[in-house]
């Protein structure tokens, strides 16, 4: 095992990567008290166990980590140490810049060649899973090694390779949390999960590329599966749970159209007035003075 | 051509049908809505996802297999599953979600009222056992939990009520699911004032209660241009699930019985008599102005097998649920009956009838160190079965039940109805409708339009096919394995409440 630590702005390795803020590789044969004191995370940050065995709390979460767990912290997130110090053992790491725009919009920069919709979808899966357990990947830890090699040795083409490691990091570590999420026994779980995350983000314009990635299933398949379950293709069944929100929603007089419009996903009161008109042969006008008792 | 449309508002799907006036089925669609558990004991539903739901798929089966070809409708009849509540205020906004049948949460009160002097006098006027499912239940538990909730509840109503509420304007509840209430004098057909009183609700606050045939109007302006029916098309508020299976089963003879396994299950007889049970473990529900369906309900069902399929079976693809259980079905085939002494008890969600006991839990006994998987599979199954057999039982106190027939997904697997037919030793005969609910609900609206003369008749023209013939020698062995699943059951309630109590 290799111990080195690189930091932006005073190790010339990380010149050329902006994005990365520190990486390293580092053992610990002492416990030293108060040494890990609660910290707001500031980027995104990737952890490795090599040796020893930890216990941190992301949030609300307790963590147990072995060696061979990675584990996944976003910015925003309360990192710390229960015990207040960093047990003995080893580990590797790396904090790097992603800009989030919002809960799901997720792009981790010009360095990156994933495209926009792979973002969205990788996004969803990092920040739309609720708990970012320690996913136990051989892949990460490999991928990892890989990556601080190429930062070390800067050998032919290590500029493109480091950011390569980087995506594949990325797509590793999003494809182990589907996976986790769900082990293809039971649909109606997994489609429950998904339903949830949709009326929690009725707003949101969702692709069922997307949606299906959510669920860490590949399009063909979850389109065949939604199918079979609900009777309905997903962007239907999206439509009935946007129609069905935006009922109860009508039924509060103090809100606007526009804004109920929105707030389920139609992208303009148009839009909304259309498909809601098709469907239940009302326009929401029509509908809110049905119901409401005004005139 | 002319034809009929029912629509089943199931548990977990809408499924609509279109029937020629002969009963042939000429389009079917469904479409899911989700069941919500905020809490353990909590099953919900959002009434506006279903009422959705239900226009979305009504409108493109209408599209595709009815306009389309130049058909015409005649009549739409509705049917729903029972037990359900919803609170709505003076402006017909819900308040809060639907309650459903499988909901839990008024054991308390349930066990409150079970134990009152009035329980008997409630139980015998208005057919419902005294479970957390009986929407009187609910109602308690509203006004002991919810108060804010109860005082500002307009109308209770149920989820069929609220559909054709929002279809017709009218609020009504037909006499079948009026009955599954708790609220209901079964003999009088309207709101029990003991009941009532019990509650702490006005008659005014409910539905009113009305014959399956009822018409409750025409369909609002809109929603008839938009689905794109004939002005004449006929409304019927039609029954519930559970008559309307019995109906569509062709079980009209006193000698015949029931069972229906989908998820949950139920065994059912028709009858002119209202079944009396000193225990209170059947049901007796309205028919029509002169039968009951009774019975007994089993939460018991294919969901069990689903189950031990998820945890313990080999997925080929995936969520590939159906090949999996096909495989363990075949599987369990290769064991013998009894499964080599290993029996189940299936109480995973706990149980309604025979033992009306929420706490139960499901148990694997006597399990062996020769026992593989091929057991589990086989031992699933029976221990399903042995419950129905168990309800049976029950009504044999009341009729000479000498015929089966048998529907729903799970009892009709071949595999499945031989092994009724064995436990049972009974010969066991198969609907060859796909849905005998919704059978059902062809019937009485054929019957309503004159096709038949009545519901007896209508009725008896179901065709029940294949007759599965008990093995002698099987329906021995069950016989033996039954006693000692009926002992286990009675032998463990106290522990299972000792097991609830930890």
């Amino acid at each position: 095992m290799n111990l080195f630590e690189l930091q932006q702005g005073s190790s010339r390795e990380l010149q050329l990567f902006p994005h990365i803020v520190s990486t390293g590789c580092r053992k610990n044969n002492a416990i030293h008290l108060e040494s890990f004191r609660e910290t707001v995370v500031d980027f995104f940050r990737i952890y490795n166990i090599i040796d020893g065995k930890y216990e941190w709390r992301v949030d609300e979460e307790n963590l147990h980590l072995y060696p061979g767990d990675t584990v996944l912290v976003l910015p925003g997130r309360k990192l710390s140490s229960p015990k207040g110090f960093l047990e003995i053992g080893a580990l590797a790491w790396i904090h790097f810049k992603i800009e989030i725009l919002d809960r799901s919009k997720f792009f981790p920069g010009k360095w990156s060649s994933l495209s926009e919709s792979e973002c969205y979808t990788i996004g969803n899966i990092l920040l739309l899973n609720r708990s970012l357990a320690p996913a136990k990947t051989g892949e990460a830890s490999r991928i990892l090694a890989s990556l601080q090699n190429e930062l070390l040795n800067q050998g032919i083409a290590f500029h493109t390779r480091v950011n390569q490691l980087l995506d594949e990091l990325l797509v590793a570590i999003a494809r182990e949390l589907a996976k986790e999420a769900n082990p293809g026994r039971d649909f109606s779980k997994i489609f429950f999960q998904l339903e949830q995350k949709l009326r929690d983000n009725l707003a949101r314009q969702w692709s069922v590329e997307e949606m299906a990635a959510t669920v860490g299933m590949g399009t063909t398949l979850f389109n065949v599966r939604v199918k079979s379950y609900t009777g309905f293709t997903p962007t239907n069944y999206l439509i009935n749970l946007r129609i069905a929100e935006a009922i109860k929603l009508l039924r509060k007089p103090e809100l606007n159209l526009t804004d109920i419009a929105l707030d389920t996903g139609f992208c303009s009161s148009q839009h909304f007035s259309t498909t809601f008109k098709k469907l239940t042969g009302y326009t929401p006008s029509e509908f809110r003075k049905r119901n409401t008792g005004d005139t | 051509m002319d034809c009929i449309i029912s629509i089943e508002l199931g548990t977990n799907a809408v499924r609509v049908y279109a029937f020629d006036l002969q009963g042939h089925i000429i389009g079917s669609a469904k479409g899911t809505y989700p069941t919500f558990h905020p809490y353990p004991d909590y099953s919900e539903q959002d009434p506006e996802q279903i009422f959705i739901t239900m226009l979305y798929v009504l409108k493109n089966l209408l599209n595709e297999k009815i306009h389309s070809k130049r058909h015409k409708v005649i009549s739409i009849c509705f049917s729903a599953s029972m037990h359900s509540l919803l609170a709505v205020d003076r402006n017909g906004a819900p308040l809060g979600n639907l309650i459903t049948w499988a909901d839990n949460r008024g054991q308390k009160e349930a066990s409150i009222l079970r134990g009152a002097p009035m329980a008997e006098d409630i139980y015998k006027a208005t057919g419902t056992p005294i479970h957390p499912m009986s929407p009187l239940v609910k109602i308690v538990w509203l006004k002991n939990q919810q108060p804010e909730v109860f005082a500002q509840t307009d109308k209770f109503m149920s989820l069929k009520s609220y559909i054709i509420q929002q279809l017709t304007g009218h609020i009504v509840l037909d006499h079948s699911l009026s009955s599954a209430t708790g609220l209901m004098n079964i003999y009088k057909k309207e709101w029990d004032q003991n009941a009532l009183g019990y509650a702490g609700i006005r008659a005014d606050q409910l539905p009113e209660p009305v014959p399956i045939n009822y018409c409750p109007g025409k369909l609002l302006n809109q929603y008839r241009v938009s689905l794109g029916v004939p002005a004449a098309t006929k409304i019927l508020v039609g029954s519930s699930d559970g008559c309307f299976a019995t109906l569509g089963a062709g079980v009209w003879d006193q000698h015949m019985a029931t069972i229906t396994i989908e998820d949950s299950a139920a065994v059912r007889v028709i009858g002119r008599d209202v079944l009396s049970d000193d225990k209170r473990r059947l049901f007796n529900y309205v028919l029509d102005d002169a039968h009951y369906v009774s019975g007994g309900p089993s939460n018991s069902g294919g969901v069990v097998f689903e189950w031990f399929a998820k945890q313990f079976g080999d997925f080929r693809n995936a969520f590939d649920l159906e090949t999996c259980m096909e495989d363990l079905i075949k599987e369990a085939a290769t064991a013998g009956p009894g499964a080599e002494r290993l029996l189940f008890l299936p109480y995973l969600l706990g149980e309604r009838a025979p033992i009306w006991n929420a706490q139960a839990r499901g148990v694997f006994f006597g399990v062996n160190i020769n026992h593989e998987r091929k057991h589990f599979a086989r031992a699933v199954i029976e221990g399903i079965l042995y419950e129905m057999y168990s309800i049976e039982r029950m009504l044999l106190e009341h009729r000479n039940i000498k015929e089966i027939s048998v529907n729903g997904s799970f009892a009709s697997i071949p595999f499945c109805t031989q092994l009724i037919a064995d436990i049972f030793n009974l010969p066991v005969r198969v609907s060859a409708n796909a849905s005998s609910v919704s059978m059902g609900a062809y019937l009485l609206a054929a019957t309503d339009i004159g096709v038949y003369k009545n519901i007896e008749e209508a009725s008896r023209s179901v065709k029940l096919i294949e007759t599965y013939k008990p093995n002698v020698r099987n329906s021995k062995v069950y016989a033996g394995y039954f006693s000692v699943f009926e002992n286990l059951t009675g032998k463990l309630a106290g522990d299972f409440e000792a097991l609830a109590n930890l």
